[in-house]
């Protein structure tokens, strides 16, 4: 079939609603230069939105979205792919969505190495109700929420990520625009569950994690960073411990995925499959 | 001849597989039957009783007297002996325990054989299955086969092992019980080929049937065996069956799943369903098909988790933040199971919104025979119908013309019937959202107030659509101009028929209004049905008449006469003869 390359307008819906300087702009449009550098076209992938200023992203990237709710994100890519495992799924979703809200679905969505993209902007607030604390606020932080300080400590998605099963381990920053569309290409391209923690400032609620802040504590891996090294890597997620924050792939094996390893769709995507007729096998249990 | 036997002991011994191999031999001798089970929610410890009523002629409920009680322990005695008569057989170990009532007692030595043979303690139902077959006049050939199709994989050893102690349980009856043999079993010579099945096997099939390729489900009693089911046929069916983290992620993988184009069903009890139900709001109104299946079991909370209750009705109709419309059906029985989860997938394709199959676990967990020639016919009958979801459509063909640039489908687009087509993602010239937000046609969040409007009354229309297309009126039973009327939903539906019969034996005439489409209801077609110089009685498992506030509700129709049961167990026939 005939079809010219897409263009960034192509992935571009709406006017986007986030406020000025925000990550956000960054990130939206780091995923359509990567899309398009990877050749894809709108009507070519799944994405599916999880609740906060990231999810707001729905309206404003073209593809056959799923606006979800609020930490849901993840269950619903699982489903996508299940159903159809040809076509590409990504996930924008925030902290405190896929995080809090969606913290056991992380858990769990690791451990199947299911084939989706996870994009989390990761700016350790709730900007959409307004700046409360979230579950990578730092301990301490004070929010309309938290007036007293955040008394628990923060989580560390890479690690749990890591340790979790997940088989593409990344980190990115808002900041560094063309540092986060390769990561996203490396992300697409790896074939598994993928994270990208995203470390993107709010502008309007969190006044401690600025632009600023993370331009002095962020460092790229080096080139010669062997991915695969698991205990390695996980001493690179605990550097943000100590505020130093290491942009790249910290992480990356390769595993069957979850859909790979169901023999039900080993030749065809269970959406195009045929029709099962063969009832007779199945009664021969209730004579 | 209507008989019933039961078996009780211990739990963790068997009781279950044993009570169904005594089902599946009633139904290879040409039998009919309706079985239930009753045991605690523990592994070890607790009492498990099983109990299956055997007829030539369909059964609809069970049966009063226990006529055959296998007594594995001396608790199993003492629990049921108040159904027994002095014409009950009792089969029990003397070495174990004795007793001193006016019923037939049959000794059968099951330590001793059991030693005899080197058998481990389960074994000990073998011999009990045998015992019983033999009293009851039945050949033995025919639980010999179902022993051997129980362990062929293991090989013709173990096989010969286990019947080695069904022959000595039904040697010992014929040796030294012949004056007391039955013919309750002899192998009926014409024979209709029918299915033993749960109501849970039938959504099971009905699912299978209706061409579901996803299930998702988190273990919760007493759903738990459609999830055992379809994942054990899988590989053979092709569908994916996902036991996923919690409830949550659940229904959200089924909604994944039905958004990318396949049929997606759930299945889960009160508990489940109440982590569920926000996302059930979610695929009102992002409209995503799916399917529910709700087993109820009586809560609140944990309640009793394996016993049952018709407790969940209002909150399954309910169900989820906001207004939008959902279907809930009841099956009465296997049939209407069978029937009505191949017409949920319809409906939920069909209407691009949740349906909820209402069962509770004396339905779910009980079995019925129901004959293969129906469950045949039914099959063939049956269409998938996936109302405007353009799969195979002319729009695919029209859609794969080459195309320069990609566009945006209006997935909401506002109908008469308040449907909107939609097509597969992935679909090439096209993309589209669905949106949790209240959205535009072309899926685009909004807090306009026009569109809002516009969407929330093109969903509700889906409503109008359904009571016009495809709502069914309740089945009436019974004598039209019977002045005393029964009203009931859902699985208490063979009790009422039962007693219907009762009272037609004693002389007074019934009619039965039997609902199974139970939300939304057609007013004026209900309205019409009910008339003021009858005798209206509803009858419900549950504390609060839960049917009867949605009757009045939907058509100003107050039944004032009920007939309530919420301990836990099923409604009986005697009850309902009572208030009569």
């Amino acid at each position: 079939m005939f079809k010219t390359m897409a263009s960034i307008q192509d992935f571009t819906g709406y006017q986007p609603t986030w406020c000025p300087g925000c990550g956000d702009w960054a990130i939206g449009m780091a995923i359509k230069k990567a899309l398009v550098d990877l050749n894809y076209s709108p009507d070519q992938l799944a994405v599916v939105f999880g609740i906060g200023c990231s999810g707001n992203m729905n309206d404003f990237l073209n593809a056959y979205g799923l606006h979800s709710l609020h930490g849901r994100a993840l269950p619903n890519a699982i489903g996508i792919k299940l159903a159809n495992h040809n076509l590409p799924v990504l996930a924008v979703v925030g902290d405190g969505d896929c995080y809090g809200e969606g913290g056991n679905h992380f858990v769990h969505a690791c451990r199947g190495n299911h084939d989706v993209k996870v994009i989390v902007h990761d700016n350790r607030v709730y900007g959409l109700t307004t700046g409360q604390s979230t579950p990578t606020s730092p301990k301490g932080y004070r929010s309309k929420s938290t007036p007293m300080g955040l008394i628990e400590i923060p989580i560390n998605p890479l690690a749990l990520a890591l340790i979790s099963g997940a088989t593409f381990v990344a980190q990115s920053f808002a900041g560094d625009i063309n540092h986060l569309i390769l990561t996203i290409k490396e992300a697409i391209n790896h074939k598994g569950f993928s994270l990208i923690n995203v470390l993107q400032p709010c502008v309007t609620f969190n006044k401690i994690n600025t632009y600023q802040y993370y331009l002095k504590r962020v460092y790229k891996l080096d080139k010669n960073y062997p991915k695969d090294n698991f205990k390695l890597a996980l001493e690179k997620t605990l550097e943000v411990n100590e505020e130093k924050f290491p942009l790249g792939v910290i992480y990356e094996v390769e595993q069957p995925c979850f859909h790979e390893q169901i023999p039900q769709v080993s030749s065809s995507t269970l959406v195009d499959k045929k029709r099962f007729f063969n009832y007779d096998i199945l009664i021969k249990d209730f004579i | 001849m209507t008989f019933t036997w039961k078996i009780g002991g211990e739990a963790g011994f068997g009781i279950m597989t044993t009570g169904l191999i005594f089902s599946k031999i009633s139904n290879r001798l040409g039998y009919c039957i309706l079985d239930y089970i009753e045991y605690p929610s523990l592994i070890r410890g607790g009492h498990n009783a099983y109990e299956v009523c055997v007829s030539e002629d369909e059964v609809t409920a069970l049966k009063k007297e226990i006529d055959v009680l296998v007594c594995l322990n001396e608790e199993t005695f003492h629990k049921h002996k108040n159904r027994l008569t002095s014409e009950s057989l009792v089969l029990y170990d003397q070495e174990d325990f004795d007793f001193n009532y006016d019923f037939k007692k049959i000794n059968i030595p099951l330590k001793r054989i059991l030693t005899g043979f080197k058998g481990e303690a389960v074994m000990k139902n073998t011999i009990a299955l045998g015992a019983s077959l033999a009293i009851l006049g039945g050949k033995i050939d025919v639980l010999l086969d179902l022993i051997a199709d129980q362990f062929n994989k293991k090989g013709e050893e173990i096989v010969k092992f286990n019947q080695q102690f069904a022959i000595a349980g039904y040697e010992e009856i014929k040796k030294n019980y012949s004056a007391l043999i039955k013919s309750f079993l002899v192998e009926k010579e014409e024979k209709k080929e029918r299915l033993v099945l749960s109501g849970n096997e039938a959504f099971s099939l009905g699912a299978v049937a209706a061409d579901c390729r996803l299930y998702a489900a988190y273990p919760m009693t007493p759903s738990s065996s459609v999830l055992h089911t379809l994942a054990s046929w899988q590989e053979k069916t092709g569908m994916i069956v996902r036991h996923a983290e919690d409830e949550i992620a659940v229904i959200n993988t089924a909604l994944g799943a039905s958004f990318a184009g396949v049929r997606s069903a759930v299945g889960t009890s009160g508990g489940g369903f109440a982590l569920m139900v926000e996302s059930l709001s979610f695929a009102g109104v992002a409209e995503i098909p799916v399917v529910v299946f709700l087993a109820q079991r009586p809560g609140p909370a944990t309640g009793m988790p394996t016993w049952t209750e018709q407790g969940d009705l209002l909150f399954a109709i309910f169900s989820g933040h906001g207004e939008f419309p959902k279907i809930v059906l009841a099956p009465g029985d296997q049939k209407e199971m069978f029937e009505l989860t191949l017409k949920a997938f319809n409906l939920a394709d069909i209407y691009q919104t949740p349906v909820i199959v209402v069962s509770d676990m004396y339905l779910s967990e009980g079995h019925k025979t129901v004959e293969k020639e129906w469950f045949d016919k039914t099959l063939s009958n049956y269409k998938i119908n996936r109302g405007k979801i353009n799969f195979n459509s002319n729009l695919k063909i029209q859609i794969s013309k080459p195309k320069l640039k990609t566009e945006i489908f209006l997935r909401y687009k506002v109908t008469d019937d308040g449907i909107s087509e939609k097509i597969i993602p992935g679909t090439p010239g096209y993309f589209y959202q669905e949106n949790s937000y209240e959205h535009l046609e072309d899926g685009h969040t909004t807090e306009e107030a026009k569109p809002r409007k516009t969407q929330v009354e093109k969903r509700l229309r889906k409503w109008q659509t359904y009571l016009k297309n495809d709502f069914q009126l309740p089945k009436f039973y019974g004598d039209e101009k019977a002045k005393i009327v029964f009203i009931s939903w859902g699985s208490t539906k063979g009790i009422v028929l039962e007693a219907q019969k009762k009272l037609k034996e004693k002389g007074v005439l019934t009619g039965f209004y039997h609902f199974n489409h139970l939300y939304p209801l057609d007013k004026e077609r209900i309205s019409q049905l009910f008339k003021k110089d009858k005798r209206y009685l509803l009858v419900e498992n549950n504390a609060l008449g839960q049917f009867g506030k949605i009757l009045v509700m939907e058509t100003g129709l107050a039944v004032e006469e009920k007939i309530l049961r919420y301990d836990g167990r099923p409604i009986t026939v005697d009850e309902i003869i009572e208030k009569i």
